[in-house]
């Protein structure tokens, strides 16, 4: 009986790799034996895995993820430290919310994409263009967040500790920070997906180096197999973060059950 | 008996912005004695919560004087702990983490306040529960953390709004028998808001009734009961007359013949 | 005196909100006026009376006008398809658990890989043409209609269900009766995120490889220094978005006045 509980446990994440094994298979097969395959258009999985094996054994590839993740990292940790503040204080204080949100949430509504081309000829085709961009399209799921998770602070708690004689800061440590905890880690799952977004855009439009030119790269000189590797690669990055933030938020808290829109 | 809490023509009003201001206390006047049981009941909305706020010190009465051993309440302080109707646990904290809150608050040592929380925690019966999170927990169990919490401070008033609310009958009449051996043991004063009438006659030596809002002291009414009290008290004809007699003092503002909305 | 202060504090979320918007404009565009900037600067730097005017200039000289046809041409058709793919989908998998079972890794993938990343791909198999741009904004707004249904369909609740059944409703039925409205509000979402992420695969995919549009004519302004037109651009998409974003949430809150009030995370 437990054999049968345990199965079912399992089913789910059992049926997706089939059917991911089995798609790879008949995309293999199909292109092998009934489709002809043009070498210009598309490619199928045993060349996409060639190329793979000889871009990351060469180191080509982890060369320009690292390029990436530089820019990245430092643009992301920006975010961090700028947005999470400001998302306390706008969620603390009534007028600083009154104040900032429509503005905020006018530039998180629009594509600051588009501001792309500007910072890219302002700042050149460096890190920190690169790092910029990242910064002003992570940094808004920080801030409205951690806005959010502080105002879902339950007024409860910190009625108990002013109770015992709690200070500003005993709220703030005590109960402010422990709560937002895992308002910053859905924060930073979203982040990450813009933050991609603003390295890719960089690296689309004028640079010489990094996955997003890779990738690039590879789509003008019609290398397809190599194209398919590189994004590849950074989908199994994304889904890494992604889903390892998701757990994260999980065992972050326990208590909640909260529904949540993606 | 000495005057423990002296609360004189305490008023307050509320003013929310945009909406009409609301009377919540007007001259509203109560002494308890040390080491008494005091029960607060009366309409909803009539203040009583907000009456036990201001003892907390947690807001300000606008008019009036509320005094505790004949000194001025001005801000929460260690000589009061209050436990709330939701329980109010940090549900990222352990049993042991909630306990200790009041003593960390004060900045007290760990050295010396985590024995003192175990203490209470096998004192309010949860021993070997210490590392467990609120969300595990019954109902009961956390109203017993709550309770816990507030006594590892050791404050001479115990201020209790409704706390057994949230719990089911039968959770309900086994923390009130706890609570009167806790407070026959500890012999704290204790202010206690209910809505159950028979809570308050079970539990008290006297039970404020207020007026509806604005709330003010209607009538006070003495329980005669022996102590310790048991639970076949209940059953008796002379507490349904003790109940009767609160009821009609209540009844008379939950009808409307007070100020504030009906029901 | 009294109804001055009434008036504040009635409209103060407003008014703070609102004259500091316009603080900031006001800053923007007197800042030519109060400081001399360095020459590698003020290339780059633009007033927001100067947008007006470049706005003007390309309206009257009908030169934006096709821009922002072609623009709202992959838009629309981009979310349309999305809409048209994403919702059955959605419905589909949140009722079978098997079929969500199969699909689940891939939209996983898809859904945490920015949609960008296939750009390149996208433009090698369509060209620069317009369709390039229209798959890149479907393939961005098709996840969250379809994970946002999803959630909707699935997180109906059992006892309703059962309550409904117990009246003798078939399947259909019940889907009419409970599971659908359950979902509207969660499909409402879906649709808000969808809108953002089909702004923005319009703006980026006009970026690279496009002749035509309005993300077309911020780049191009870009590489000439007319930083102007470049936040005509800008202030086009924002305005867009902030209409869009604006009118779903109106009728989004609408139609969920019955939830409880579940927190604003996007």
């Amino acid at each position: 009986m437990a054999y049968k509980e345990k199965l079912s446990e399992y089913r789910r994440p059992l049926v997706g790799a089939v059917s991911v094994v089995g798609l790879m298979f008949l995309w293999e097969f199909a292109f092998t034996y009934f489709i002809p395959l043009d070498p210009f258009f598309f490619t199928k999985p045993s060349l996409i895995a060639v190329a793979f094996k000889e871009q990351t054994l060469s180191g080509a590839l982890w060369v320009d993820l690292a390029i990436s993740s530089k820019a990245f990292l430092w643009g992301f940790s920006l975010a961090v430290i700028v947005g999470i503040p400001i998302g306390v204080f706008m969620g603390w204080r009534r007028r600083a919310e009154y104040v900032l949100d429509p503005f905020l949430t006018a530039l998180y509504a629009s594509p600051l994409v588009a501001l792309a081309p500007l910072f890219i000829i302002f700042f050149g085709v460096g890190l920190t263009g690169k790092v910029a961009l990242i910064f002003l399209l992570a940094v808004f799921p920080f801030v409205f967040n951690v806005f959010a998770g502080v105002k879902c602070t339950d007024r409860l708690l910190v009625n108990v500790v002013q109770s015992f004689g709690g200070k500003e800061k005993d709220i703030y440590f005590k109960v402010i920070l422990p709560s937002i905890l895992p308002y910053i880690v859905a924060g930073a799952r979203i982040a990450i997906g813009r933050g991609i977004v603003g390295i890719l855009v960089s690296e689309f439009y004028g640079a010489s180096e990094g996955i997003g030119y890779a990738i690039s790269r590879f789509g003008d000189t019609y290398r397809l197999p190599e194209m398919f590797a590189a994004i590849f690669l950074l989908m199994i990055v994304a889904v890494i973060f992604t889903e390892g933030l998701r757990k994260l938020e999980i065992i972050l808290a326990p208590w909640k059950i909260g529904q949540e829109a993606r | 008996m000495a005057t423990c809490i002296q609360a004189k023509d305490v008023s307050l009003t509320f003013r929310p912005k945009n909406r009409e201001p609301v009377t919540a206390l007007s001259a509203l006047s109560l002494d308890v004695s040390k080491g008494e049981f005091v029960s607060i009941v009366g309409p909803s909305g009539c203040g009583k919560s907000t009456f036990l706020n201001i003892l907390l010190g947690l807001i300000k009465p606008d008019t009036g004087v509320m005094q505790l051993n004949g000194s001025r309440i001005t801000g929460p302080g260690q000589d009061r702990a209050m436990v709330f109707q939701e329980f109010g646990l940090l549900p990222w904290r352990t049993v042991l983490g909630n306990v200790e809150l009041g003593l960390e608050l004060k900045g007290v040592e760990v050295s010396v306040r985590r024995p003192r929380a175990r203490e209470l925690i096998e004192m309010a019966g949860l021993a070997g529960f210490e590392s467990h999170y609120p969300h595990e927990l019954s109902g009961g169990m956390k109203q017993r953390v709550g309770l816990a919490r507030a006594l590892a401070t050791d404050p001479e008033v115990l201020l209790m709004d409704e706390p057994f609310a949230a719990l089911d009958a039968q959770t309900r009449d086994l923390m009130q028998a706890e609570l009167l051996q806790v407070w026959e043991r500890t012999k704290k004063t204790v202010i206690f808001v209910t809505h159950s009438i028979e809570e308050a006659a079970y539990l008290s030596d006297r039970v404020v009734v207020m007026s509806a809002r604005p709330g003010r002291t209607k009538t006070i009414i003495r329980i005669n009961l022996p102590r310790p009290r048991e639970y076949e008290m209940r059953l008796s004809a002379k507490f349904n007359e003790i109940k009767a007699e609160i009821w009609n003092a209540l009844k008379e503002e939950l009808m409307g013949k007070g100020a504030g909305n009906g029901i | 005196m009294n109804t001055l202060a009434s008036f504040y504090r009635e409209r103060e979320q407003a008014i703070l909100g609102g004259g500091f918007i316009l603080l900031l404009i006001l800053a923007w565009q007197s800042v030519p006026s109060l400081i001399s900037l360095p020459k590698g600067i003020s290339l780059f730097f633009t007033t927001p009376v100067e947008v007006v005017k470049a706005l003007y200039q390309l309206v009257v000289r009908n030169e934006i006008q096709s821009h922002v046809y072609v623009s709202a041409v992959e838009f629309v058709v981009g979310l349309g398809l999305a809409i048209l793919v994403g919702l059955p989908l959605g419905l589909v998998t949140g009722r079978s658990k098997i079929l969500d079972a199969m699909l689940d890794p891939f939209v996983t993938a898809f859904n945490a890989t920015p949609r960008l990343v296939f750009l390149p791909l996208l433009i090698l198999w369509l060209g620069i043409g317009i369709w390039s741009k229209i798959m890149i904004v479907f393939v961005g707004a098709v996840f969250p209609l379809l994970i946002n249904t999803y959630e909707g369909v699935k997180n109906v609740d059992r006892v309703l269900v059962s309550v409904v059944r117990s009246f003798g409703a078939s399947e259909w039925q019940t889907m009419k009766v409970v599971v659908l409205p359950n979902s509207v509000p969660y499909v409402i979402v879906g649709l808000r995120l969808a809108i953002g992420r089909a702004l923005l695969g319009v703006v980026v995919g006009e970026f690279f490889g496009a002749s035509k549009g309005l993300g077309f004519m911020i780049a191009t302004a870009a590489t000439n220094y007319k930083v102007d037109v470049v936040f005509v651009g800008v202030a086009i998409f924002m305005g867009i978005s902030l209409i869009l974003t604006m009118s779903v949430k109106r009728f989004e809150s609408k139609l969920t006045r019955w939830r409880p009030e579940v927190a604003k995370t996007f």
